[in-house]
């Protein structure tokens, strides 16, 4: 059984596996080249102390992604 | 025909180590400037390979060859344009799979190519495998090099290569991605009709353009409306709607996702990794470094510590320096001069108290930019500043920066010149821009001396309380510079994503520092050579002119009989709703330009008169051995003095926290100065109100940074951005300065 969720909406250690890019333009463009597409997992490694960024691990690297556009993704919890 | 030159482009994701390899290929013969009209570096140099005289140039660092960033785009314009014989990819082999990502482009631009997979030794440490062959015939036969780029390890392995794929006369990589079968089909009736199109040839391969249309590409779609080719357009719109119509997908999805697809097939073919989560030592590291309390504290400390070794270590060696231009050199040449009979001539003055004076003012700053840069290079090489980005970002993004801007800002209280290229660090223009036209508000160490002379003079003992106000005040003035930026001039800016990697930690190689810290450093004095020449000449024509006849000759006149004193006088009235309307303070800020120390000089010398000799005259002069000597000395003595300070860090630091108080940055020796400034602070408290000096001093921190900062605003941004700079600076200072004193008349307060 799977639900969706956002990407901002994962607890640290918690994985998703991505199936929907939202937002427009360069941002979209952005999160899709660096490798955040359909069917990806990405894991919830931390937030940053005050919050917001947070960091993801995926493809076998870290990335950061600020809470507002990490709301753009949508995923399955795993 | 004359050898032939070959053409490299050195292209891949940033933090790869492609500034590394492309230092190990061309050694010291290498060019580093700027694209033409972007604030990107651009790092040419050349090697011998083979026969060839072969000409490398360093794309700059992207994740995609997408139209969106600057950096992007030059990448991408360079490949299209200028057509060089062979693509060099850089990758990290311990992150293949996003690393391919742009190789997969590069594929799609049907360039010749040689894969490198650099850091190969860190992949293996991570229990990772790479099957080069396999990886090669994945990518259609490209040629695969592995590389250790920190040490050197591959190099000849990668010119062997390189010669090789010359001889044979390079290819295209045999390979194509497939973007499934609905898109393939209009592919190919898109790819049909640029072909038949004769002049779009100039713009890149039919089936890359082709796709292009079909992502929307807007630089592409504007190349091709340009020619005229509306009907390509019409089609390819009509061609979008159906895909996305019939797959749910707009065509730019479903060609990024092919593209990781093809990845991943070619990943899983041709590399093994450890079938076990392994936690790494970056892992570890950073678990400390970010973590929810420590990395607050543990990011303070790491920019106290920068501010203090750009500050306050780096200052015996600034005195050095500053010695060993006013003393043996400035004896040498006076000496030199002598020899061609020029002694006490107007050419010596113009040399010794122009030239010299005005140019060694400024390199005195190199030794603060070689600690400054080797901090920054420790930083950024070692993976920590992406993480103070990500610990600041929150806090910085309220006034529309990002958590990069925090470090050069911070910078600025000790100088303003390091402030503007540590803005280098930011990822885009716009943040650099604003970063580096805000910092100049942060009052620097040279405006220090200004306030604590007149703080003196007025305010006695409370005098702490008016250099901690000025402070305050440039620190509001920089933000509500950058809030009201935010929503004005940058209102249309896209919002910057935060889409940031954050690399593995790595030990900074010490090869790898030298290069960044020479690079940066070498840059900044060859722009002191020409432009800060022109402007030191420049006052010291208008303080040797006279005005009107019998006041003196050309280079014997007092100030105010000068051309100086002239246009001083005709700027004064400016500053009378300041409260100093007065010509000594114009000309005092005249001369701020050179350095805001020298207002002080400038203001004893009008005031009390009587200049200081620069080099001593008539005492007995030191011979070369003994110059040699006193320098060697000196150095060694500073040397002492550095370590001292940096000892002294820890003392300070703990000072600090019972009560705060201002940074205690001195970037010139205020000493001498200060040592008989009793005649000055009278002449001072005869001519200036209380308030007014309180005016005077806010003028200070605000208006035009000295020329060494301006200069180095220029040398980043451009003169448009300069020019900007120097008129917003000087409206914001008067306005600020008249407003402290009309509210204070008005008030009634320090009037008398």
């Amino acid at each position: 059984m799977s639900s969706t969720y956002t990407l901002d909406q994962l607890l640290p250690g918690q994985s998703g596996r991505v199936t929907r890019v939202g937002g427009e333009g360069a941002l979209r463009r952005r999160l899709m080249d660096m490798g955040l597409v359909a069917g990806v997992d990405v894991m919830l490694l931390k937030r940053a102390p005050l919050g917001d960024p947070l960091e993801y691990k995926l493809r076998g690297y870290h990335l950061s992604l600020r809470k507002s556009e990490a709301q753009t993704i949508q995923v399955d919890l795993q | 025909m004359a050898a032939q030159t070959l053409t490299i482009a050195l292209a891949g994701n940033p933090n790869v180590g492609k500034s590394t390899l492309f230092n190990a290929l061309t050694g010291s013969r290498q060019h580093v400037g700027n694209w033409p009209g972007k604030t990107v570096e651009k790092k040419e140099g050349f090697f011998q390979l083979g026969g060839w005289n072969t000409q490398v140039v360093d794309l700059p660092g992207t994740y995609s060859l997408a139209a969106f960033s600057v950096e992007e785009r030059i990448a991408r314009d360079y490949v299209i344009q200028e057509h060089p014989d062979v693509v060099v990819a850089v990758v990290d082999a311990s992150n293949l799979e996003r690393n391919l990502y742009l190789v997969t482009q590069f594929i799609e631009l049907e360039m010749p190519l040689i894969l490198v997979l650099n850091m190969s030794d860190m992949a293996h440490n991570r229990g990772i495998r790479i099957d080069p062959k396999q990886l090669s015939v994945a990518l259609g036969g490209t040629p695969v090099v592995e590389t250790v780029g920190s040490r050197g390890t591959g190099l000849e392995a990668l010119k062997a290569t390189l010669e090789r794929v010359i001889k044979q006369g390079q290819s295209a990589p045999a390979v194509q991605l497939d973007y499934g079968e609905e898109l393939e089909a209009e592919l190919s009736k898109l790819e049909a009709e640029i072909a038949s199109v004769g002049a779009l040839a100039e713009q890149g391969k039919p089936r890359w353009l082709a796709l292009k249309l079909l992502e929307n590409d807007a630089e592409v779609v504007a190349a091709v409306r340009k020619m005229g080719c509306s009907s390509l357009l019409d089609a390819a719109s009509e061609m979008i709607d159906r895909i996305t119509e019939s797959s749910g997908e707009d065509p730019e999805t479903l060609i990024t996702s092919a593209r990781y697809s093809f990845v991943a097939r070619t990943v899983s073919g041709a590399v093994t990794r450890p079938e076990t989560f392994m936690r790494t030592r970056s892992d570890r590291v950073d678990s400390i470094v970010t973590h929810k309390i420590w990395g607050l504290p543990i990011f303070l400390a790491m920019m106290w510590l920068v501010f203090q070794l750009t500050a306050n270590v780096s200052a015996p060696y600034l005195d050095w320096t500053d010695s060993l231009i006013n003393g043996p050199l400035a004896r040498g040449i006076q000496a030199l001069l002598m020899l061609f009979g020029l002694h006490g001539t107007w050419v010596e003055s113009l040399v010794i108290d122009g030239i010299v004076a005005g140019v060694g003012g400024v390199l005195v700053f190199v030794p603060v930019l070689l600690f400054l840069y080797t901090a920054i290079a420790v930083l950024e090489d070692s993976g920590y500043m992406a993480r103070a980005a990500f610990v600041m970002d929150r806090l910085m993004r309220s006034i529309g920066l990002n958590g990069k801007s925090f470090l050069p800002l911070l910078i600025g209280f000790g100088c303003t010149v390091p402030a503007v290229y540590a803005t280098r660090t930011l990822e885009h223009e716009n943040d650099r821009k604003l970063t580096a036209f805000i910092a100049t508000f942060m009052s620097c160490g040279a405006r220090l001396p200004v306030y604590a002379i007149f703080g003196a003079a007025f305010f006695g003992a409370a005098a702490g309380n008016l250099v901690f106000s000025l402070y305050i005040l440039g620190i509001l003035i920089a933000l509500a510079t950058g809030i009201v930026a935010k929503r004005t001039i940058y209102r249309n800016a896209p919002p910057q994503p935060f889409v940031l990697e954050l690399p593995p930690y790595r030990m900074p190689t010490p090869r790898n520092l030298v290069t960044h810290v020479w690079e940066r450093t070498s840059g900044f004095v060859r722009k002191a050579a020409t432009v800060i020449l022109s402007c030191s000449i420049a006052i010291w024509l208008l303080m040797a002119i006279p005005t009107h006849a019998g006041v003196g000759e050309f280079n014997a006149v007092a100030p105010e009989d000068s051309l100086f004193g002239t246009v001083s006088q005709v700027i004064a009235p400016v500053f009378a709703p300041a409260g100093f309307g007065n010509w000594q303070s114009a000309g005092s800020l005249l001369t701020g330009f050179l350095a805001k120390e020298v207002i002080i000089g400038s203001m004893s010398q009008i005031y009390v008169g009587g200049s200081e000799a620069i080099a001593s005259e008539d005492e007995n002069l030191p011979t070369l051995g003994e110059e040699i000597s006193g320098i060697v000395t000196s150095f060694a003595q500073a040397t002492v003095l550095t370590a001292q300070e940096f000892i002294n860090i820890i003392p300070r630091t703990i000072n600090l926290i019972p009560v705060f108080s201002v940074p205690e940055a001195q970037f010139l020796p205020a000493t001498e100065e200060e040592e008989d400034t009793g005649p000055l602070s009278q002449a001072l408290m005869n001519s200036f109100t209380p308030l007014a000096a309180v005016a005077f001093n806010v003028f200070v921190l605000l208006y035009v940074p000295c020329m060494a900062a301006t200069t180095a605003m220029r040398h980043e941004f451009g003169t448009r951005m300069m020019a900007y700079q120097l008129a917003y600076t000087i409206v914001i200072a008067w306005v600020a300065a008249v407003l402290v004193y009309q509210i204070g008349s008005l008030l009634g307060i320090g009037t008398a």
